[in-house]
């Protein structure tokens, strides 16, 4: 016992002096590398190096998005440019639909107006009016319903693209039309009857099954494409004036992969090219690009389109937003003008044509980044116009425009950063129509000063652009700041009146008003 | 130090840079949109200023300090954040290297007035001038730190001139 007690006194003590030497062990090469650390913090050039890496991080990671606006924006409400600031008198956050039915009712007693936001993209004060009452719908933004056999989804009207692919994707589904874009409401992008890159399912509005209402007079309707009293011919399109959209069902498709696409052209080839692809080319979606660089302006263009490949996808992740900040830098190049402008335009060409080839999915096609397009600079905005002619009447149309936007806006003070051209499709919906037959819309972002001189002379240019458009049977769109004049807007819609008229029989205490409806139609 | 004027000189600098600190803080949280954002501007400033005080630990021939360019650097800083106008979109990242230099500078510009006779005595003087002037300051009403800012630049390039001034005509003490 006593042999054994020893053996077992001396393996115990062995493990301990062994645990103590690996201590010591550790302890000292804990120490050699802490001696070696506050040498190396001694070294200039090490400390130069961390400097430089730690101004490399910053440097990535300064935001790109820095403005606020919108019902944030203190005691003055705007939306997306800010050129029209407004005091409202409340917002309301939209919590359940007993409370928005109950806040229209006392409006039309008390006659108190009412307008409804949802992200505020929009350009032209549709979201708010004068000492009225905001609905703000960002909060009212659940996913309803999926039904994956009938291939719909029913989401409440405050939610985004975004919510919505991310609840569709997993199902292999993808939306039939939307913008570009997922960052606007479902509500916002149907009061404007939105459109964008699919040229084969139609409008926006077409794509809806059924809308739930709160109408002007408090009462809240399920509205079917069948309904006899058209709501849905004037709440889409109609800019939140005829009632509070609560959640729509909309069709859905596949989650189809494409193909990308991508070529250049000169600008009188496009209409031909266009008119082919519509009819026999195996295209699903589809854009281009005009170059407003001086050497080349509006003479070339670049095409993207979506084909086919008879492939679907349950699996690929949504993209995030990608290089935005290389992005934001080349567009930054580009808004210098001049020969830099050719530079950006160069790198676009580059940039489009290493696309060629590569496939993508239809949800991720309804997501392009827009962060990069931030733009603060005190004295200065810039705004989205979009002009829609007739495919036919295209070429004529750009060749005229030569005559109206300088080539080189350099020097300029309304400059020209961008055009995109979208397919929008016959729409025999809504009655503010803009596309009466189907147009090539040409969405253009520019820029100009805020002086009281600069903005006139950005509305005159934007006043001749659209007369220009006027004479080539086209139209604008409305979503945007108001430069046209009203004779402009009655012209590009002749279904002003009944819009007004129906206005009055549907809302006859006008509770939903905006700066957009008392600027063009009171 | 021969000359009394250049003798003092970093103590006004110190002085200077401790009063004009609120209002630089102020600018910079304009300028920095974000809290994060401010944070690491200042982390810059940090290692920037470390990094400038080792080199001047590890410079070989100290006798040519060359302090008033310095001086006069740290002015120029001053001056330019004085100068920045409607540069919003750009402003962060025109600070960046401005809390770069001014780092820099500012703890070569410690480093070099640690090793000098006067520090000791510089220190406690500047603790209850910087109090004083606080005090005195409390009851001005400055519209805009840029300007404030500007005019300390302006003083700063005006101390760096003098000690290059002076600099031809005395030697530099070591201490002792």
């Amino acid at each position: 016992m006593t042999v054994e007690k020893n053996i077992r006194f001396f393996s115990v003590a062995a493990l301990y002096n062994k645990i103590k030497t690996m201590k010591i062990h550790n302890m000292t090469i804990k120490g050699v590398t802490m001696q070696r650390l506050m040498e190396l913090l001694k070294k200039p050039w090490f400390l130069g190096s961390l400097v430089v890496v730690f101004v490399a991080v910053v440097l990535w990671n300064i935001p790109i998005e820095k403005r606020k606006y919108g019902l944030s924006q203190g005691s003055l409400v705007t939306d997306y440019t800010g050129l029209l600031p407004q005091r409202v008198e409340r917002i309301v956050k939209a919590e359940n639909r007993q409370d928005l039915q109950r806040i229209v009712k006392e409006a039309n007693k008390d006659g108190q107006k009412i307008s409804v936001a949802g992200l505020q993209h929009s350009q032209g004060g549709h979201t708010y009016y004068k000492d009225g009452v905001v609905l703000d719908m960002r909060t009212f933004n659940r996913i309803l319903e999926i039904d994956e056999q009938q291939k719909t989804i029913r989401v409440e009207a405050g939610a985004s693209w975004e919510d919505v692919q991310e609840a569709i994707q997993p199902h292999g589904l993808a939306l039939k039309v939307t913008q570009s874009q997922s960052i606007f409401t479902i509500g916002g992008s149907l009061s404007v009857n939105a459109h964008g890159r699919d040229i084969r399912f139609g409008s926006m509005a077409e794509t809806v099954k059924e809308m739930t209402l709160l109408t002007p007079s408090g009462e809240i309707k399920t509205i079917t494409r069948d309904d006899p009293d058209d709501w849905m011919k004037y709440v889409f399109g109609g800019y939140g004036l005829f009632g509070v959209i609560l959640d729509v069902t909309l069709e859905l498709t596949e989650n189809d992969i494409y193909t990308i696409h991508t070529e250049q052209l000169k600008t009188d080839q496009y209409e031909t090219y266009f008119n082919e692809l519509l009819t026999h080319r195996n295209t699903a979606m589809h854009y281009a690009r005009v170059s407003v660089a001086p050497s080349t302006f509006l003479d070339e263009m670049v095409v993207v389109n979506y084909d086919y490949t008879e492939k679907q996808d349950h699996k690929t992740v949504l993209k995030k937003e990608q290089g935005v900040r290389l992005s934001k830098i080349a567009l930054d190049v580009g808004r210098q003008g001049g020969a830099l402008e050719d530079l950006f335009w160069g790198t676009q060409k580059l940039y489009i044509g290493s696309l060629d080839g590569k496939e993508i999915t239809r949800n991720n096609v309804m997501r392009s980044e827009s962060t990069f397009m931030e733009y603060t600079k005190p004295g200065r905005v810039e705004v989205l116009q979009e002009f829609f002619v007739p495919i036919h009447a295209y070429g004529d149309y750009i060749n005229d425009l030569k005559q109206i936007i300088p080539s080189n806006d350099r020097s300029e003070d309304f400059k020209v950063h961008n055009i995109t051209v979208r397919y929008a499709a016959k729409d025999e919906v809504t009655t503010l129509n803009y596309a009466k037959e189907d147009m090539l819309g040409l969405v253009v972002l520019i820029q100009h000063g805020l002086k009281e001189d600069e903005i006139a002379n950005a509305t005159t240019l934007i006043q001749n652009w659209t007369r220009l458009t006027l004479e080539h049977g086209g139209t604008y769109y409305l979503p945007y700041y108001r430069y046209q004049t009203k004779k402009q807007f009655r012209d590009s819609y002749p279904g002003w009146e009944e819009f007004v008229e129906e206005k009055l029989r549907k809302d006859p205490n006008s509770v939903f008003q905006n700066m957009f409806y008392e600027h063009y139609l009171k | 130090m021969n000359s009394k004027s250049v003798r003092y000189l970093p103590l006004v600098v110190t002085v200077g840079q401790v009063v004009i600190f609120p209002y630089y803080i102020i600018w910079l949280k304009q300028v920095s949109l974000t809290f994060t954002l401010f944070a690491w501007f200042f982390a810059t400033f940090s290692f920037s200023a470390a990094w400038g005080y080792r080199i001047y630990q590890t410079k070989k021939n100290k006798e040519q300090s060359y302090v008033f360019i310095i001086y006069a650097g740290m002015g120029i800083v001053y001056v330019l954040i004085g100068l920045i106008k409607n540069s919003y979109e750009y402003l962060p990242y025109i600070v960046l290297p401005l809390q770069v230099t001014l780092g820099l500078l500012q703890g070569y510009f410690r480093a070099w007035h640690s090793e000098q006779d006067t520090y000791h005595l510089h220190a406690v003087h500047h603790y209850l001038i910087v109090g004083f002037m606080m005090i005195g300051f409390s009851f001005t009403r400055i519209i805009s730190p840029v300007v404030f800012i500007a005019i300390f630049g302006l003083l700063l390039c005006l101390c760096g001139f003098w000690d290059f001034i002076r600099r031809g005509k005395l030697s530099e003490p070591k201490k002792v």
